[in-house]
């Protein structure tokens, strides 16, 4: 029967690395610090059989750099410290579903999962844009000036003369 | 014997046979039922036919339609649902195996708007599990296994409603619902050499009908022309105060007759110069031909780029957070390990780290896209391309390589909630079918479906149908 105790300074540090690796998901952790949790981890708290939510030693010493497929772009150490993370918060909640094939595959998922992610945040706002609560389709144009007549030579010529849906336009016929 | 070509007659054909009194309801049912019956399940097309509600139906139209109260084109006329609509008591899988037993005790909103046009429901349509909720690697992503294609069973349909593309193709019922949150009426129909209208979002309702990402998802008809999609859509289309995200009365609801067409406008035609990065050549070929038959078909076609921004990424945050939430007790009871695709067994876990900020900053990116493409229709009627880059893929084909391509016309059309309308545009060397694909702005499905209707009533491969062996 294994001696499953640990002592107060054990489990205080073991809240400690639970708590960082919760939070890390959420905020793009320094290259760094995420490297060592992962050696840390991988060092001092190897899984237990019974733990329900273990991290296992394939997860902790095979971050998702280590599953990049081949053709594709080296991630920023932020970016990589992001996809390790989140290759770490599913190991921790989750670690036990999966077989070693799956969690190579959710490595390579992690890091694919980046690179879009840096596209959209560098995606430049302006002060006035909408505040993305506007879901339903846009069905009329907010007014603005008309452009003077001939302001765009050559620019394609409206085929319709109402700005109203052609259907709702057709149905009134 | 009835010949082959009833089964590939159009529903206004069929309408029009039906309420004359040359065609019978029910005799097209049990036909309908015997074909699906055999080649259903060769093609892997439904998930579960109804014969008995099926002939009830039929039988019910028959009586009426004896009677003189004849209900509108969709009386009489068999039709399939993708397995993610709710048919009261009978089971409502989502193609995917921890729903196998599940069953709704009312019907969506669609299947009634459809039983009150005395439409027949001869089965339930096969389709990706989860409509690719999930995401998945290869076709075989279904409860029914991979759907075949009827053009070339060594093909897939696409996806998510696959059965509904094998079920038209093959002849097996007059039209079929689908449904779309990315691709998943386009790309079938184009596979399967079909019409398939995706309409605004919001102007029909989903009660009743499985949720993958609310503010994307949309239910559509896939039949045999543009024409057929406009019957079915006036039927399918309206606000529904069950369904919050339809739009009020005045906008959902939709009338069409073909004399409506002679008094509107000739439409400007945008041809899309970047919808796709590369192409295979013997779409190209196709391409190229029909740009130049839309040149003849319509006064005004002139070539435009899309708007560049990140709409790819942002469409997939997008669906990859709703579609976590929408699932979110699989995931985490851990039931998506049941799930066939080794894909759709472990990506949620992954859109479920996504954090909230990315998916406000691609909601913002949204809002900014819309008056983009707002702005982009000032100039054009419809936008139009190929609906995709390929024609059917092989069976055993992986996905998540071969089909990850950008494609920012999906992307744009889907989180804009724009009306789209794919019809077949011509063949490949193989004999596999090509779709075109137009777009309009948000409440135009008119639009779509006047383009259709012209590109269609100058060429005839909407016509063309496989054999079946």
């Amino acid at each position: 029967m294994p001696d499953n105790r640990i002592s107060r300074r054990e489990f205080a540090r073991r809240a400690a690395i639970a708590s960082a690796m919760g939070s890390a998901a959420a905020s793009v952790a320094p290259a760094a610090v995420v490297s060592a949790e992962f050696s840390s981890r991988a060092a001092q708290t190897p899984p237990s059989a019974n733990q329900a939510q273990s991290v296992t030693p394939s997860a902790v010493s095979a971050p998702v750099q280590a599953h990049l497929p081949a053709n594709m772009a080296r991630l920023s150490p932020e970016s990589q410290a992001e996809a390790d993370a989140r290759l770490h918060a599913i190991m921790v909640q989750y670690g036990s579903r999966f077989t070693d094939e799956q969690k190579a595959d959710l490595g390579r998922l992690c890091a694919v999962v980046q690179p879009p992610l840096d596209r959209l945040r560098a995606y430049a706002f302006q002060n006035g844009d909408g505040t993305a609560l506007y879901l339903k389709p846009l069905f009329e144009r907010e007014k603005k000036p008309k452009p003077a007549a001939g302001s765009q030579p050559g620019a394609p010529k409206p085929a319709a003369s109402s700005a109203e849906p052609a259907s709702d336009a057709a149905a009134k016929l | 014997m009835p010949s082959e070509e009833l089964f590939y007659m159009p529903v206004t054909e069929l309408a029009k046979r039906i309420e004359s009194k040359q065609v019978s309801p029910v005799d097209l049912t049990q036909l309908y039922l015997k074909r699906s019956e055999k080649f259903g399940p060769r093609l892997n097309a439904y998930a579960r036919l109804t014969p008995s509600i099926a002939l009830a139906q039929a039988d019910a139209a028959e009586k009426e339609i004896r009677r003189g109260h004849y209900r509108g084109p969709l009386h009489g006329i068999p039709y399939a649902a993708k397995d993610l609509l709710a048919v009261k008591g009978v089971p409502t899988t989502w193609g995917a195996k921890p729903y196998a037993n599940q069953a709704f005790d009312y019907d969506a909103t669609v299947i009634e708007h459809l039983n009150r046009a005395g439409a027949v429901l001869l089965g339930k349509a096969s389709m990706i599990e989860l409509a690719g909720g999930m995401n998945y690697r290869f076709a075989s992503a279904s409860l029914q296994g991979a759907a075949k294609n009827p053009w070339d069973t060594s093909c897939w349909t696409c996806g998510s409603s696959s059965g509904s593309g094998a079920i038209v193709a093959a002849g097996l019922a007059a039209f079929a619902i689908g449904t779309e949150t990315w691709g998943s009426i386009i790309c079938p129909s184009a596979f399967c050499g079909l019409s398939g209208l995706r309409p605004t979002y919001g102007r029909v309702s989903r009660y009743g009908a499985m949720a993958l990402a609310p503010s994307m998802d949309k239910i559509g008809p896939m039949a045999r022309s543009a024409e057929d999609c406009a019957r079915i859509f006036a039927v399918l289309a309206g606000h529904d105060p069950k369904d919050h995200g339809t739009l009020p009365v005045d906008k959902a609801a939709f009338t069409y007759s073909p004399s409506m067409e002679l008094k509107t406008r000739s439409l400007t035609v945008g041809w899309l110069t970047d919808a796709w990065r590369t192409m295979d050549p013997s779409v190209a070929k196709i391409a190229d031909f029909t740009e130049k038959t839309l040149r003849k078909t319509f006064p005004v076609v002139h070539h435009v780029a899309l708007p560049q921004g990140p709409w790819d990424d942002a469409g997939n945050v997008i669906m990859g957070i709703e579609g976590a939430a929408s699932f979110r007790s699989l995931i985490r009871g851990g039931q998506v390990s049941e799930l066939a695709d080794p894909l759709g067994q472990i990506n949620g876990y992954v859109s479920e780290q996504i954090s909230g900020a990315d998916y406000w900053q691609a909601s913002r990116v949204r809002e900014i896209l819309q008056k983009k493409i707002a702005d982009l229709f000032d100039s054009f009627d419809v936008l139009a391309t190929v609906s995709q880059p390929l024609a059917a893929t092989p069976l055993d084909f992986d996905l998540e390589t071969g089909l990850s391509f950008p494609d920012p016309l999906g992307a744009i059309g889907n989180l804009c909630g724009l009306p789209a309308l794919s019809v077949p545009c011509g063949f490949t060397e193989k004999h596999l079918p090509v779709g075109l694909q137009f777009v309009a702005r948000a409440g135009d499905d008119f639009g779509v479906i006047l383009a259709g209707r012209t590109f269609q009533s100058h060429t005839d491969w909407h016509r063309r149908h496989p054999k079946l062996a």
